[in-house]
């Protein structure tokens, strides 16, 4: 039955604010792979041009002051949904009359069509990482045990223990009210707080304020803005303080003790107010009268703060889209035409009860006849690789390029992207070469290809040839990244020519179609994605702005929806050996997440573990093992190491270039890859570049801007080994 | 034919039609372009995995004119799995170095294995029909995988939606063999053109378009294919075939009649009644209830669409207003079924009979009087008033001792039985004695209204005494039996005529006695309007069911000569039947979609709307589209009813139904319609898919229309969708039908 009231929900699901340190000045989130931020004013309106078409942002920091980044901000809108079938919804506005449930504590629920006039937006955002265990590769993934060991260990008092949250507390913002700060009472940003409750008091707990080198005073701030009547929330993260409480140092890439960073993360909701006529009687004369209520959205969303998107175009090979995708698809009937049972269609993949999940999770497999797209499936993930070139030099002693895009290359686009035609399939050998090549989820420890079948002698390394979630210590180890399963299996469609190029059949005929789903998102469930296409989906050691938390389908309510869990005001759950002590509450996965819940795992501070996720030396001697001990008795190995497997080309690049003629030098020169360079780059990540592309289709290419080489020096060449400089073969620590 | 404007190949017109929807930009579909221009292409070809045309089942495993391509070449295979191989042929993956690591993969499917009652009608999967399974039907109708969720709907790039007729010109192609020119059409065993006629003609009567025409089939044939209960109806609503088959079963039995043991015998039924009737007493509802059960069952043995048609006494009230309020016997009226009359054929009979010497059995004089009786058509009450208006006396003969019927009257009494099973001779219908009143409408309504089941049922054996339904129905056998006139002790000039053949009145007289056979229990049951009155008697008991609670006092009581007991006689729809004085069918196809179901004008005769009390709209076997809900608005009397039709303040709006369903979810073939209840022993209950049945009661509505001076009835049925749009899915039934219940 279709439900009378209207569903609000709001989109997108995650959305995602980055570090920065200017004062004011800030740039929107995109909502699509691959695409710059978008421009806005003061209040986070966006931009357009003559067009209509968004400004973009190619310049992300001051620019009078190449120390300062710019914050990306995360925008939230309202999506109203009537629930007709397919329905794509779309965004509130002020004035805009909707199905509303109106109830009053002495009476019923009634239905009433309502006018909005304004809402009420809430989020808290916090930071838990110093009060969470240690980071331990994969340890921990499936539950903690009781012995792990946690970060800050000799705080072991649970009310202490949660002095090590920083923990603003919740701000309600709304168009009256329109700034909020996520800051300490009685600081200098707390000033401009102007939210809904600001008289309120909270429990707050912040690092104590004489950290070093930075104070951490404040986690981020809120702002409401009307935009061609529609009301958003504008949502900015923290200014990429660190401290520490000791004299800084840095030990660890992930486990820092004493050490705080202003990343956060929290839950959004929202709270619609409206308006409607009432008919009364006074007497027998019928009167109306106008009645202010309240509906909260149904449907709220999560924030996430990550750090700067040093080259915001460049994709990641696996993003954070992707990775979700392929756990809904296979955990929640998601695109029943991919996964499901057959006959693949809706009708037969929508199981309501427990016991119907369980039999439809025992039952669904891969539909062996589903034609993938060609640009919307499998050339978003093969064309990647060849544009980290621009971060990364594959082989700078041979300087191969093995993802060419172009005619004749490995990865040609002409060739990859021809269906079988007539029974005719010319490039099916070049389409079983790339599906050979690229790792299985059973060869996640394998370095080369293994198959006996391969051709030649000579046998290439698996794809992609990146770190995965533990290339790093001996238990449960990961070595390499694996695509994800629906993305192996579109390219074994692919690879066996059940594909669809979509640019021939759907495209009004545009031979130069070369990406038919460029536009920017305008549905919900699209910003929801386009959102998170920019987010680093592997790997997870323990990741980019998030962890391989996101592989757990108890945290989701929905696909692309965090769980959100009730809480006390000041008491976010802590580690159960420490939260048993006294009662209080420990983190519980499926009564959902807490502010801080998503972060948490990170490495602490930050600026370490990014600094360091630069490549890795990955011992491939034995499939299971990753530290062997060559020293000890009786090991006979001879140790085989597979140098400069990178971590996240696209987000910490290596090795760039200034321009088509400059020579190629490293991102980071002036900070050594080691614990010292670490601990500088607490301060110098504000100074590093940021890579912008240029060109159109294979000929894009992505080049260095906006480095500050007043702070950091000029940039070093490979191979010129310069007294003091990276050499770029960082090595991540493990733990052991 | 030269003259006549050109006819145009189906095939053309696909190749037209299919060029319209495309419009001037035509995608690459795969490399095979226009593929409907070519049909070598069109009838082998596959788009991405779906095969455009499925191939002819038929023809598998030989080759017929259009799967002829031997080719490695192509992947135009003649089926399916040719089609593979030959793609296989010309790939690399056959290179043993290369093929091992990934092979095209055995894809074996394990499909609908379990035999089930076939398609739903849209719930389910599709027909068996080529068209359904064609990947170009499947894809101009945007059904998975071309429903975006894999593919968009066909045609591909371009804005233009097939339409439905269009859609269902190249189905009826498909279906009629892909015939592609004119002679091919007309040679073709399918007849192409019929065949899409009839889906054009469906398709008009599920949009409204046409009318559905009323069922001519028996009634029960169409409950029973509707998997419902059988119906008794009134005795003047049987169709003209009903009747006969009722006729000719009863004439059948009459022939067995000396072999008295033979259960095929109709004697061996009435003295059942002779040697085990209860009477008098609370089992007399329940043990006449079984009694005709078991008839009716044997009759049934012999078509199973029999069913005993009840004598609605209290609807002939008006006319026997006189007939049983009188001392002279013979006036009464009984329904037309069981009188007598002549037909051609018995008339024949009548004019060729001769004497034993050998001269016309019958008086020229006569011979006129049955001609003109037989073109009159003319139907008499009583055997005797039938003599009387051919002008043959009514005489009796000395047999033996026994009064019996002279050659002329036997004769003509063997004829009108001959013609008509249901009259009997020893029936003198009207008075017996003295006047009597006779039950009309009111009488049967205090009858219905009494309270307590001893009242009106009778007492249990230890405190026995009369019901006042048995009351009711000993005055109806004594009417229907009434007063032989030509008795002695009903009339002296008898005397006189006995006296002088010698003969002694016999009140137990075979063919002269006192009193027709229906007034005494003894013989009752020999006289075929029995079963029609004692239907009756059932119908009010059942009516009387449904208002009270009442029941016999000792429900264990067995009823013989059944191993049944009160208790197994209480329900008679579990004994396979209810009462509805008039039935209307409609079949609908649940080929397709209804939109609208719009009825012809319904013959319904005067008495049936003037004495039906209810008038209930049944939509038989209602599935639902797998995934829309909707809602059904009927209507009477409203042709042009559609969507915005107001249902507010509309004399003709009867109700609105919604329909209220989940999508359905299980392994293949899950979702299909169950299999028919075939088995003794499955106790289960109601099928979760088996189609349901809705009953509305448009009385109301019809009354309101009937007093406004309607002489007709029409039903309408328009399907809404939630949004309150028409949709064309949503709705599969397989008939409407009108029940006039009194």
């Amino acid at each position: 039955m279709s439900k009378a009231y209207t569903t609000f929900k709001i989109h997108p699901g995650i959305g995602i604010a980055r570090l920065g340190n200017t004062e004011d000045d800030f740039y929107l989130c995109p909502e699509q792979l691959g695409a710059l931020p978008i421009a806005c004013d003061e209040l986070g309106r966006e931009k357009v041009d003559a067009n209509g078409d968004l400004v973009r942002v190619s310049q992300f920091k001051d620019a009078n002051d190449l120390s300062k980044i710019k914050k990306q901000a995360a925008r939230f809108k309202i999506f109203a949904y009537s629930g007709k079938e397919g329905e794509e919804g779309e965004e509130i506005t002020i004035g805009g009359t909707y199905d509303f449930i109106y109830e009053t504590p002495v009476m019923a629920p009634t239905l009433v069509r309502g006018k909005v006039t304004d809402i009420d937006w809430t989020v808290h955002v916090a930071n838990k990482k110093a009060s969470w265990y240690e980071f331990k590769e994969t340890d921990g993934m499936h539950g903690y045990g009781p012995k792990h060991p946690l970060r800050n260990p000799k705080v072991d008092k649970p009310d202490q223990r949660r002095q090590l949250i920083i923990d603003p507390g919740p701000l309600t913002v709304n168009l009256k009210n329109n700034r909020g700060e996520f800051a300490k009472f009685g600081s200098e940003p707390k000033k401009k707080d102007n939210s809904k409750y600001k008289k309120v008091s909270y429990p707050q707990t912040f690092p104590p304020s004489d950290i070093k080198p930075h104070k951490i005073e404040s986690l981020g701030s809120l702002i409401v803005n009307e935009q061609d009547k529609h009301c958003r929330l504008i949502v900015l993260g923290g200014n990429g303080n660190s401290g520490s409480t000791k004299t800084p140092v840095i030990t660890s890439f992930v486990n820092n003790n004493g050490w705080f960073d202003d990343i956060s993360d929290g839950p959004v909701t929202a709270t619609i107010h409206f308006s409607f006529k009432q008919k009364y009687y006074d007497g027998d004369k019928e009167k109306t009268k106008t009645v202010n209520s309240t509906m909260d959205v149904q449907v709220p969303a999560w924030v996430i703060v990550g750090y700067p998107r040093y080259a915001p175009q460049m994709q990641d090979m696996i993003t954070m889209d992707e990775k979700m995708y392929d756990l809904f698809v296979r955990e929640h009937a998601y695109d029943p035409q991919v996964f499901g049972v057959a006959p693949f269609d809706e009708a037969s993949n929508s199981p309501q009860t427990a016991a119907e999940w369980e039999t439809w999770r025992n039952d669904a497999e891969y539909n062996p006849d589903y034609y993938p797209k060609f640009y919307k499936e499998i050339w978003t993930m093969l064309h990647r690789p060849d544009s980290y070139k621009y971060s990364y030099d594959f082989d700078f002693f041979a300087g191969s390029d093995p993802h060419n895009r172009g005619t004749g290359g490995n990865l040609s686009e002409e060739a990859l992207s021809q269906v079988p035609k007539n029974g005719e399939d010319p490039y099916f050998r070049m389409r079983q070469f790339v599906y050979m090549i690229m790792r299985q989820h059973d060869e996640m420890n394998e370095y080369v290809v293994t198959s006996d079948q391969w051709p030649t002698n000579a046998k290439p390394r698996l794809m992609p040839m990146l770190c995965g979630n533990n290339p790093l210590s001996n238990t449960s180890p990961e070595k390499f990244l694996a695509m994800t399963q629906t993305q192996l299996f579109f390219l074994k469609q692919w690879m066996k020519g059940k594909f669809v190029n979509e640019c021939e059949e759907w495209n009004d005929g545009d031979a130069n179609c070369t990406n038919p789903w460029a536009n920017p998102p305008t549905t919900g469930i699209g910003i929801d994605r386009g959102v998170l296409s920019n987010v680093l989906g592997g790997a997870f050691c323990p990741g980019g702005e998030i962890s391989w938390i996101v592989d757990n389908p108890a945290i989701y309510s929905e696909p692309y929806r965090i769980k959100h869990a009730t809480y006390l005001a000041g008491a976010l759950s802590i580690p159960k050996p420490i939260a048993d002590k006294d009662g209080s509450n420990a983190p519980n996965l499926a009564e959902g997440m807490e502010p801080g819940d998503m972060t948490k795992f990170i490495g602490i501070p930050w600026q370490a573990d990014f600094h360091e996720c630069t490549t890795q030396d990955v011992d491939v001697t034995y499939r299971g093992w990753n530290n062997i001990y060559l020293d000890s008795d009786g090991d006979p190995a001879e140790q085989d190491i597979a140098y400069n497997v990178p971590w996240w080309p696209a987000h910490r690049p290596i090795v760039v270039s200034e321009g088509p003629n400059s020579p190629q030098v490293y991102w980071a020169s002036g900070i050594p890859p080691n614990n010292a360079g670490d601990l500088q780059m607490v301060q110098a990540w504000k100074d590093l570049g940021f890579l912008l592309a240029t060109g159109e289709g294979i000929n894009t290419a992505f080049y260095q801007q906006e480095r500050n080489n007043d702070a950091l020096g000029d940039p070093v060449t490979p191979g010129n080994r310069v007294l003091g400089q990276s050499i770029g073969e960082s090595t991540e620590e493990d733990n052991n | 034919m030269s003259a006549r404007k050109k006819r145009i190949s189906l095939y053309d017109q696909v190749k037209e039609t299919l060029n319209e929807i495309q419009g001037s930009t035509v995608p690459s579909y795969q490399g095979l372009h226009a593929f409907w221009l070519d049909p070598e292409v069109f009838l082998n070809a596959s788009l991405y995995g779906q095969r455009l045309i499925a191939p002819d089942e038929k023809k598998a495993g030989h080759n017929g004119p259009h799967n002829t391509k031997t080719s490695g070449s192509s992947c135009c295979g003649g089926s399916s799995q040719a089609s593979e191989d030959a793609a296989t042929d010309s790939n690399p993956v056959t290179d043993p170095a290369v093929a091992a690591v990934e092979q095209p993969p055995t894809e074996i499917f394990i499909g609908d294995c379990w035999p089930s009652g076939g398609s739903g009608g849209g719930g389910g999967t599709p027909g068996d029909k080529r068209s359904a399974a064609s990947g170009i039907i499947i894809g101009l109708k945007g059904q998975y995988p071309f429903d975006g969720s894999i593919f968009p709907p066909l045609l591909w790039d371009t804005d233009n939606k097939a339409t439905t007729q269009q859609i269902e010109l190249i189905a009826g192609w498909i279906d009629a063999g892909c015939p592609l020119t004119i002679e091919e059409e007309d040679n073709g065993s399918a007849k192409a053109v019929s065949l899409v006629k009839v889906r054009n003609q469906k398709l008009a009567l599920a949009h409204g378009d046409s009318l559905h025409k009323a069922s001519d089939k028996k009634t029960n044939q169409d409950t029973r294919k509707s998997k419902g209960i059988n119906i008794r109806k009134e005795i003047s609503s049987l169709t003209p075939a009903e009747l006969d088959t009722y006729r000719e079963a009863l004439s059948c039995m009459y022939r067995y009649n000396d072999f008295w043991q033979d259960e095929r015998s109709y004697d061996f039924w009435a003295r059942i009644h002779t040697n085990s009737c209860q009477h008098g007493w609370e089992q007399f509802a329940p043990w006449h209830r079984m009694y005709l059960y078991f008839f009716e069952q044997k009759l049934q043995d012999y078509d199973a669409n029999i069913t005993l048609p009840y004598w609605s006494w209290s609807e002939y009230a008006d006319q026997n207003k006189t007939s049983f309020k009188n001392t002279k016997p013979d006036l009464g009226v009984l329904p037309e079924a069981v009188g007598c009359f002549l037909t051609p054929k018995g008339l024949g009979q009548l004019q060729n009979a001769k004497g034993p010497d050998g001269k016309s059995l019958f008086t020229a004089k006569q011979i006129s009087n049955l001609e003109s009786i037989q073109k009159k058509g003319t139907i008499y009450n009583s055997g005797l008033r039938f003599l009387k208006a051919a002008g043959i006396p009514y005489e009796i003969i000395n047999t033996n001792g026994d009064a019996a019927w002279s050659d002329r009257v036997r004769t003509v009494y063997n004829v009108l039985r001959e013609e008509n099973a249901l009259w009997f001779p020893n029936r003198w219908p009207g008075a017996m004695g003295g006047p009597t009143s006779y039950p009309t409408k009111k009488d049967i309504q205090n009858l219905l209204s009494l309270e307590t089941w001893s009242d009106f049922g009778g007492g249990p054996s230890y405190d026995h005494h009369f019901g006042s339904l048995e009351k009711v129905h000993n005055g109806m056998h004594n009417f229907s039996g009434g007063t032989n006139a030509n008795y002695p002790a009903n009339n002296n000039k008898w005397v006189g005529i006995y006296e002088k053949l010698g003969l002694t009145a016999d009140p137990q007289s075979k063919e002269n006695p006192p009193f027709g056979w229906m007034t005494d229990n003894r013989v009752t049951a020999f006289d075929p309007l029995f079963w029609s009155h004692h239907s009756n008697v059932d119908r009010i008991w059942a009516k009387w069911q449904e208002l009270h609670n009442g029941q016999p006092e000792e429900m264990n009581g067995v009823l013989a000569p059944w191993s049944m007991t009160v208790q197994d006689s209480m329900s008679i729809k579990k004994l396979g039947y209810k009462y509805v004085r008039h039935y209307v069918h409609h079949d609908v196809s649940s080929d397709y979609g209804l939109v609208k179901f719009n009825s012809e004008k319904i013959k319904v005769s005067d008495s049936t709307l003037q004495n039906h009390e209810k008038l209930e709209i049944k939509l038989h076997r209602v599935r639902r589209g797998n995934l829309p809900n909707a809602s059904i608005r009927v209507f009477l009397n409203a042709p042009d009813a559609n969507i915005d039709t107001p249902t507010e303040g509309n004399d003709h709006f009867v109700e609105e139904i919604s329909l209220f369903h989940g999508s359905c979810y299980g392994g293949p073939g899950h979702c299909n319609l169950p299999l028919d209840k075939t088995r003794n022993f499955d106790l289960r209950n109601l099928h979760h898919h088996e189609p349901r049945n809705y009953v509305i009661n448009a009385t109301a509505t019809a009354q309101k229309l009937l007093n406004n001076g309607a002489k007709d009835m029409t039903v309408q049925l328009v399907v809404v969708g939630i949004d309150g749009k028409p949709i064309d899915n949503a709705l599969y039934i397989d008939g409407v039908s009108l029940n006039f219940i009194d």
